[in-house]
């Protein structure tokens, strides 16, 4: 029985997926939403504003708050006895999945998120975590 | 025949000159635009006026690099208009992929490949060229980081630059003369901030002019196909025509990556590659806008990620932590001691947004883009046998 399940989400609808998936398929199970803000960009803004934030929890709060909400409304839409918890990481969406996979005993992604220039700076993402992910992972498409 | 082929170059200098216009429009405007301080029209009639400036004064002096030192000959119209085809190339697979391929350097490329299939290279020139293409964001890297780690927490503190509601300037018609005051809810400070923003737009418009004109005509001037004067001229008309028409989209593509950090940080990010951007353009060497631009965000925000802890801010840490701890586990309904597992290694590190690895990747594709172009234009004219 999986009782400890990781969803990382990046505010895709593919990534969206991987959740009501993994709300269906866990019923029963913890579910931690992990969004990685910050991440390599076409000109580094976004990793740049936070490092400037006066805040730098609150800034990266502020930037995973959308797919957080989003997240609660699927579960909420779900209507099952999963407890969903959100945790937010900085930079690298892999290295802070990764980091994070040994606490759970099952990573649900998508397989895919952002566009064509995402996959370019980021990589995909999906793929590298079925590589050296320690734990199962489940990709949703 | 020759006005044919100089036709098909004017338009492929069009296309080059129209797509350059797009993006560097987004880099000098996009942050006031984005901020509400002007309109995107303005912002387009500015670019062109100060774009036309650098490339008619500055700019000339890196057409003489492209159009003659890089290689020995002169560069025939035919070969020009190939060399033109290659840049275009580079831009429309930029535009597609949306990654930063620099301008500059794909031109500099595609005029190497053409010397190295004429055998016509001159090696000097090109050596002084890239010994500076890895100067330059070492030099941006430096600056940002230096900024940001001693000097932005100090100016950030002491500046605000924001829009308030209302009109900026207002018309006092008490006076015998109609004079201009502060419009509704507007600071002196904000009109200073406003005034700013406005000179390093047009500054960084400048430097793109500098450096980007000559990109554009360069090949067809050469072999004098086109006169200098006349080719900026087109040159500009043809950054101006896209910085009207696709800078509204790039504005919040390449605008919102700027907008994605303070105005203060983006102001300090477009005066430091203006600046390094106009001086190599002055000394010829053309450079890419975009490649020192980035270098000193990513330093920026690498030199404030990094930034030596100071005592007070070391206690400031501590309710960092607490609050750390709070937001990691908003709305969670797990036993107190995961919680304390979690924060105890899992504290928020800023130095985490700036992966080394990311940075090379990301620093490699400006290394891909001008070897492509090098190794496509070389074995074309290799094939097709111009020289």
């Amino acid at each position: 029985m999986i009782s400890r399940v990781l969803v990382p989400m990046d505010g895709s609808e593919m990534s969206e997926h991987a959740l009501e998936y993994a709300l269906e398929a866990y019923p029963d199970a913890d579910i931690t939403v992990l969004c990685v803000v910050g991440e390599p960009s076409s000109m580094w803004g976004s990793a740049t504003g936070l490092a400037l934030a006066d805040d730098l929890e609150v800034a990266a709060q502020e930037h995973a708050q959308s797919t957080f909400d989003r997240a609660r409304e699927l579960a909420a839409d779900a209507d099952d006895d999963a407890t969903l918890e959100t945790v937010f990481e900085l930079g690298h969406p892999v290295r802070a999945i990764l980091d994070r996979a040994d606490d759970y005993e099952t990573v649900v992604v998508g397989s895919h998120g952002g566009s064509l220039s995402d996959r370019l700076f980021v990589g995909n993402v999906a793929e590298k975590v079925v590589r050296r992910s320690p734990v199962p992972v489940v990709v949703v498409r | 025949m020759v006005e044919t082929v100089l036709l098909v170059g004017v338009v492929a200098s069009v296309f080059v000159g129209f797509n350059i216009g797009g993006s560097s429009t987004g880099i000098a405007w996009g942050p006031a635009v984005g901020a509400g301080l002007l309109r995107k029209v303005t912002a387009a009639a500015l670019m062109t006026v100060f774009v036309f400036l650098g490339g008619w004064t500055v700019g000339r002096n890196v057409m003489d690099t492209l159009s003659g030192d890089i290689i020995s000959i002169e560069i025939s119209l035919a070969a020009g208009v190939a060399v033109l085809f290659f840049i275009g190339l580079g831009i429309l697979i930029a535009n597609v992929f949306g990654v930063p391929v620099p301008t500059s350097m794909t031109t500099v490329g595609a005029i190497a490949g053409l010397g190295l299939a004429t055998g016509t290279l001159n090696y000097e020139t090109i050596t002084w060229i890239i010994s500076w293409w890895v100067v330059t964001p070492v030099l941006g890297l430096w600056i940002g980081a230096t900024v940001g780690r001693y000097i932005y927490p100090e100016l950030n503190r002491r500046f605000e630059i924001r829009a308030s509601e209302g009109p900026l300037l207002a018309l006092d018609r008490n006076g015998s003369l109609p004079t201009p005051t502060l419009g509704p809810n507007t600071t002196t400070q904000e009109l200073a901030g406003t005034i700013v923003v406005f000179v390093i737009g047009c500054y960084m418009a400048f430097s793109a002019g500098a450096s980007n004109v000559p990109n554009a005509v360069a090949p067809l001037v050469s072999s004098g196909a086109l006169e200098v004067d006349t080719a900026i001229v087109i040159a500009t008309v043809a950054i101006g025509l896209g910085g009207f028409t696709i800078a509204r989209r790039t504005m919040e593509s390449v605008g919102s990556e700027l907008s994605d950090i303070p105005l203060l940080a983006a102001l300090i990010v477009m005066l430091t590659a203006s600046t390094i951007t106009t001086a190599l353009s002055w000394i010829g060497i053309p450079i890419s806008l975009v490649m020192a631009s980035v270098m000193t965000i990513v330093g920026l925000g690498w030199g404030r990620a990094t930034r030596p802890i100071t005592a007070r801010e070391a206690i400031r840490g501590d309710t960092d932590a607490e609050l750390a701890m709070g937001a990691l586990t908003a709305e969670s309904d797990a036993p107190i001691t995961k919680i304390g597992e979690a924060e105890s290694e899992e504290a928020l590190d800023a130095g985490d947004l700036f992966n080394p690895r990311a940075i090379v990747k990301y620093v490699s594709m400006w290394i891909i883009g001008p070897a492509m172009s090098t190794l496509l234009a070389y074995g074309f004219f290799v094939a097709v046998g111009i020289s």
